[in-house]
């Protein structure tokens, strides 16, 4: 009963289509008015994985005369290429909101870009709010040195900016590098004005602050060379389909994927002997050698295949509480390569799609399933396409991502297994996206009208009967001379 | 099973409607046979494309998929041949890859998503269930029993000769090939028997199809002018003959030079020749025949004696003279070696070089062919006790195949329809005679039951016949089980020998779950991905095609063995020492060398076993710098060990495949598994090359060319100077101590 007062909740959110382009136009001379104050600031910059999150938790307080509820956040325009993910909420309080986030657009030539962060209630004059923005960073680091032995230690620069970017003063602020290592040869130092040497290490985190009041705009350029043996993979394009089927009682799922590695690229050549004796004890290597995918359990069939065929190395572990497939590249990826592949399985449509009271289906599917990897993986491109069946009308669909990464929706046609109409397709085109999203849902609600269902069997056994029937005709013809 | 079924004429009370359904349905089943029985290597495998040439057949559908069929025809491809390029369109028989593509367009008007790779691999076996049709329809045509088409369906279906080439992924020429084949010849037979035009134009019509197909048509070009030829000899000239043999040489020839590799060559070479002869000397004994109707005996012997003479002097003349003045090719070098099985061997290395060209070993008709085999001779004799057209047909043809399946191996192809058609009539005479209970008559009153019809002395022995039930048990019985044994030994053929897709391969782990080496596809992958998009990659011309279609980079040779010059290129680059073979190297804008090497896992088919026929290529070319007998140690041995020649272990070729290889085992252990000899602990030493990629069992080692050095140091210098060794100080040389004289 659970999930069907879940799926009525979220049938109330299925308003309508996401707004497809989040970006607000706003004239050339536009400068965010200056009526917040940063009261106080942590910056979390996460360096853990192979894309970086950056968080700001700001107390803010409304300096003008007015109640307001636009919230601006500069970036460079290099940066806003390549972020993703970019959420805001209450740090007190979760139920507060929805945020709306968007990227203002106001001249292509500037440097500095904004993202309006829209707060869900307008803060009074004087009044504070506590509010969390994070967001993601692809292509984050350069590899130093640019290339390495196949056996050596990776290490990896990360540019940032010890203040915190804001469009407003800010009073006091901390600025905190988490790291998956305790190897960090080069950061950068900072003395205070009392002559207090930053950063504090703590392990595997650096502390640098609190620093002094900084005015709107303040930046200190800041470089951070860690270890990071891990690959650093980027997945340029993902394309995933999601095809369901009633009359099978099955969802297919397909993902094709473009994979590279970017961290250092060897230094020589691939060595066949070093690899293979380092097998034995299996060092922290920077070469990718296995990919896990957690799929949802109940998948079947899975399968693992590139572009000349399938791939022999992987294994699928089925049970009741896991459905893990794991995946071994033909060759090791090293920095620099690329491996470009393609996995599928299937799943019983139980599992992922419910009916409604009303008639109507519910489906609901991970946005993005791909691999789960200490290392942590991220998407440029992510096209995701849902093939309902023949004949379904009356779409709607919605995903908890935030509004920032979708690109791009559409519902349109495609045509497959001897269809006549054609199959409702819903296309979501979304970038920058992380694997910190995998658990973020898509869900669509459509109707499947009797005659649709009917439609294509009705086509088929009359295409049959035709064939029959002309068979016959055909064969009634005299084509001899008669021989009487 | 389905062969036992049709017992046709025994079932006294089937309507003939019956027993034209129960036919349908056995042929259903043959099919089904047919295509099942090829699916092994999907099965244990996947849906992949086998071997070498079917990965540029699929390379080439592909492209007519992508591009259409007009820039198919003209289709030039820059990346094989590197930098000479090949005229694809115009040098390939384009029927497999149109027949796949019409496939693949009239599955996708009906939406039906296929790859057009799955359409590939089942090719072969979707047209091996018309194969057995086919012969179906032929051997019908050769008797009166209904159980011999059956039978030879079901032969033809699963008779490994002809399984070898058509598995699941086997996407060769030969795969739809062998079904116009055997259905020329069915509307040939068709067409002699009726006389019939349209019969004729039939033929021409799949013919030219298969002159589309596969060069194997020439065999069809010169079996059925014999064929006409025989029975004109016999005496067994009529309108029938002429009318079929003018219209599918008239209207065939003009169809099969409608594909740009045949072009001209119909009328230009000696290969064609016979049926261009038999077309003039037919419409000759046309005209003979007229004037014999119109004139006296006298005038006519006169006139016979006198246009004959004429006739075959001028002809011959003609040939003669044409060939010598270059109009007519003569006989080319393949066709050489089909009469002298050491022509290649001596002449055309390469294509002796070949496997699928050597003689055929006896025991290969037994395993290709089982009990056939001794059926085979049997049908030929019914054939002779009946002899009519069609019969002498099968007797020609029977004559042809034998001799030429015994000269290549892969030509037992061209002979399995015919023994298939022959083994079919001899079992459905056995079983026909000894499974009609009915013929238990007393001797007196009626000669023996189902004897031949019109045989040559049939009716001089009444009393033969069939008496007792246990005889029949006996006899009958007999050929079940030796159908049955064809049928598990048919399964145990083609799930043994020849269902390896050899692009991958297939091994046990030891708790006996298999465990597949995909090595191949490993380091193409590797090379698809990780190298430029125009990296030129030097091999062995065997691995050309799989390199174009697989890892998608230009090759300097392949199977197309088109420019022995090229290739002879590749072998003493392969065979020189590195400071030559760089130069060669340099000059083709070689970035990659992939090198074939089985000694870590005892895979035989590697290039140090292919590198005697690099060596003697090469030395065809340039006899001064290539020679195999440097090669063998002077007690003439081919070694690869410590006891190596010098010019052996300063080959290219040989220190690629060993370079570090010795470093992978503990010192002194060093071993080759497929030549099982111990090689050097120190390794060959390599200097112009490097090593860029080696695959997982190491079959494949793929090394990257060397720039010039930046300092202008020869590579050499740089490569010693790189491991820290010291430079050779140049030793001084004084020259011979003169007196100074001034």
């Amino acid at each position: 009963m659970k999930s069907l007062s879940f799926v009525a909740a979220l049938l109330g959110l299925l308003a309508g289509p996401c707004s497809a382009l989040s970006v607000v136009c706003l004239p050339a001379e536009f400068k965010p008015p200056p009526v917040f104050k940063n009261t106080n600031l942590v910056h979390v910059v996460s360096v853990e994985k192979s894309f970086a999150r950056e968080q700001i938790n700001v107390l803010v307080e409304n300096v003008s005369g007015e109640p307001q509820d636009e919230y601006f956040l500069p970036f460079t325009a290099e940066q806003i290429a390549r972020l993703g993910g970019i959420e805001a909420k209450d740090r007190k309080d979760d139920k507060v909101g929805p945020f709306g986030v968007d990227l203002v657009e106001y001249s292509s030539q500037s440097d500095v870009q904004y993202y309006r962060i829209t707060l869900p209630a307008p803060l009074k004059a004087g009044a504070q709010q506590t509010l969390a923005i994070s967001w993601y960073y692809l292509k984050p680091y350069r590899p130093l040195p640019a290339s390495i032995g196949q056996d050596e230690q990776q290490f990896l620069i990360y540019d940032f900016s010890l203040y915190a970017a804001s469009a407003y003063p800010t009073l006091k602020q901390k600025t905190e590098v988490k790291l998956s290592t305790v190897t960090i040869p080069d950061y950068t130092k900072y003395t205070n004005s009392e002559g207090k040497e930053f950063p504090e290490k703590h392990g595997s985190k650096l502390l640098y602050g609190p620093f002094d009041e900084q005015p709107a705009g303040a930046v200190y350029p800041a470089q951070i060379r860690f270890e990071f043996t891990k690959p650093v993979i980027h997945v340029s394009e993902l394309e995933r389909d999601i095809e369901v089927s009633h009359w099978g009682g099955n969802v297919a799922f397909e993902e094709r994927y473009t994979l590279y590695h970017r961290g250092a690229n060897l230094s020589t050549l691939f060595n066949r002997v070093k690899w293979a004796q380092s097998q034995y004890y299996n060092p922290a290597t920077s070469a990718l050698k296995e990919l896990k995918f957690p799929l949802q359990i109940g998948s079947v069939d899975p399968y693992f295949t590139d572009a000349i065929g399938n791939v022999s190395t992987s294994r699928f572990r089925s049970s009741k509480r896991e459905a893990m497939l794991e995946l071994k590249p033909r060759y090791p990826v090293f920095g620099g390569w690329k491996y470009p592949f393609t996995i599928g399985w299937n799943t019983n449509a139980a599992n992922v799609l419910r009916n409604t009271a009303s008639g109507g289906h519910v489906l609901k599917v991970p946005f993005i399933e791909g691999p789960k990897q200490v290392e942590g993986v991220e998407y440029g491109d992510v096209t995701v396409r849902v093939l309902l069946p023949e004949g379904s009308e009356n779409v709607k669909f919605y995903t908890d991502l935030p509004n920032s990464s979708i690109v791009e929706t559409s519902v349109g046609i495609h045509k497959t297994y001897l269809d006549t109409t054609g199959r409702t397709a819903i296309v979501i085109k979304a970038k920058n996206l992380v694997d910190d999203f995998r658990f973020r849902d898509l869900i669509i609600s459509y109707d499947t009208p009797l005659a649709g269902t009917l439609q294509k069997p009705l086509v088929i056994f009359g295409s049959m009967l035709a064939v029959y029937a002309a068979a016959w005709a055909v064969g009634k013809v005299e084509v001899g001379f008669s021989s009487k | 099973m389905a062969v036992e079924t049709p017992k046709g004429p025994a079932l006294g009370y089937t309507t003939e409607s019956t027993r034209a359904l129960f036919r349908v349905v056995i042929l259903c089943f043959i099919a089904a046979a047919a295509i099942a029985s090829r699916l092994f290597s999907v099965i244990r495998f996947e849906s992949i494309i086998h071997e070498f040439d079917p990965w540029f057949n699929f390379r080439a559908t592909k492209y007519l998929v992508a591009n259409g069929f007009h820039k198919f025809w003209d289709w030039f491809d820059d990346r094989t041949w590197h930098p000479l390029g090949r005229v694809t369109g115009g040098t390939l028989y384009p029927g497999l890859m149109v027949t796949s593509g019409a496939i693949y367009h009239a599955l996708k008007t009906l939406t039906v998503p296929v790859d057009i790779r799955n359409i590939c691999v089942l090719l072969a076996p979707a047209c091996s269930g018309l194969t057995a049709f086919a012969t179906y329809l032929l051997t019908n045509e050769m008797t009166t029993s209904p159980s011999a088409g059956l039978l030879a369906a079901i032969f033809m279906g699963i008779a490994p000769g002809y399984i070898s080439r058509s598995v699941a992924g086997s996407y060769d020429n030969e795969a739809i090939a062998i079904f116009l084949l055997v259905f020329t010849f069915y509307l040939w037979i068709k067409a002699l028997k009726l006389g019939s035009m349209l019969w004729g134009a039939l033929c021409a019509l799949f013919y030219g199809y298969m002159v589309a197909s596969w060069g194997g048509y020439a065999f069809i070009t010169c079996l059925l002018p014999v064929h006409a030829l025989t029975l004109i000899c016999m005496g067994r000239y009529s309108s029938r003959l002429y009318v079929s043999y003018t219209t599918w040489y008239a209207l065939g020839t003009l169809a099969s030079m409608q594909i740009p590799f045949v072009g001209f060559l119909p009328i230009k070479t000696s290969e064609h020749m016979p049926a261009l002869g038999i077309f003039g000397f037919i419409q000759l004994i046309g005209f003979i025949q007229y004037v014999r109707s119109a004139i006296s005996g006298r005038q006519f012997q006169t006139f016979l004696v006198t246009i004959l003479v004429a006739t075959f002097g001028l002809g011959l003349l003609g040939l003669v003279g044409l060939t010598s003045l270059g109009y007519i090719a003569p006989w080319s070098g393949r066709f050489y070696s089909l009469w002298d099985t050491g022509y290649a061997k001596i002449h055309i290395p390469i294509i002796a070089s070949v496997s699928e060209h050597q003689p055929t070993a006896w025991p290969s008709y037994f395993f290709d062919l089982n009990f056939l085999v001794w059926l085979f001779p049997a049908g030929v004799y019914l054939c002779f006790q009946e002899l009519r057209d069609e019969h002498v047909f099968v007797v020609v043809y029977a004559l042809f195949g034998s001799y030429f399946s015994g000269v290549m191996v892969r030509l037992m192809l061209t002979l399995t329809p015919v023994v298939c058609v022959a083994a079919a009539m001899s079992a459905s005479q056995i079983l026909d005679t000894y499974l009609n209970w009915k013929s238990a008559v007393p001797p007196e009153e009626q000669e023996a039951p189902k004897k031949v019809k019109g045989g040559l002395r049939g009716s001089e022995k009444p009393n033969v016949g069939i008496y007792s039930n246990l005889t029949r048990v006996l006899v009958s019985g007999s050929i079940l089980i030796y159908l049955l044994m064809f049928v598990s030994h048919c399964t145990w053929v083609t799930s043994n020998a020849y269902s390896s897709p050899s692009v991958v391969l297939a091994s046990r782990m030891p708790d006996g779950s298999q465990h597949i080496i995909d090595d191949y596809r490993e380091a193409y992958q590797w090379l698809r991905q990780n190298t430029k998009e125009d990296a030129k990659i030097m091999s062995w011309w065997d691995y050309g095609y799989q390199i174009g279609g697989m890892a998608d980079r230009p090759t300097l040779v392949d199977n197309n063995t088109w420019n022995n010059t090229h290739i002879a290129t590749v072998g003493k680059a392969m065979s020189s020492r590195e400071e030559v073979s760089y130069e060669i190297m340099r000059q083709h804008e070689v970035d990659y060398v992939l090198v074939v090497f089985g000694g870590l896992l005892g895979y035989s088919g590697d290039d140090i076993n292919k590198f005697l026929w690099m060596v003697r290529i090469a030395e065809g070319i340039w006899p001064d710098e290539v020679k195999e007998r440097d090669f063998f140690t002077p007690q003439g041995e081919y070694r690869v060990d410590d006891g190596a020649t010098d010019t052996m272990k300063n080959s290219l070729m040989y220190k690629m495949s060993y370079y570090n290889y010795a470093s992978l085992f503990p010192p002194g252990q060093a071993a080759d598994r497929v030549r099982q000899v111990r090689v050097p602990d120190q390794g060959p030493v390599i200097n112009t090359v490097e090593e860029a990629y080696t695959s997982e069992n190491w079959i494949i080692r793929i090394y990257k060319v060397k720039d010039l050095d930046n300092i202008g140091r020869d590579h050499v210098n740089a490569a010693a100077f790189e491991r820290g060794q010291k430079k050779k100080k140049p030793t001084k040389k004084r020259g011979a101590r003169v007196l100074r004289v001034d």
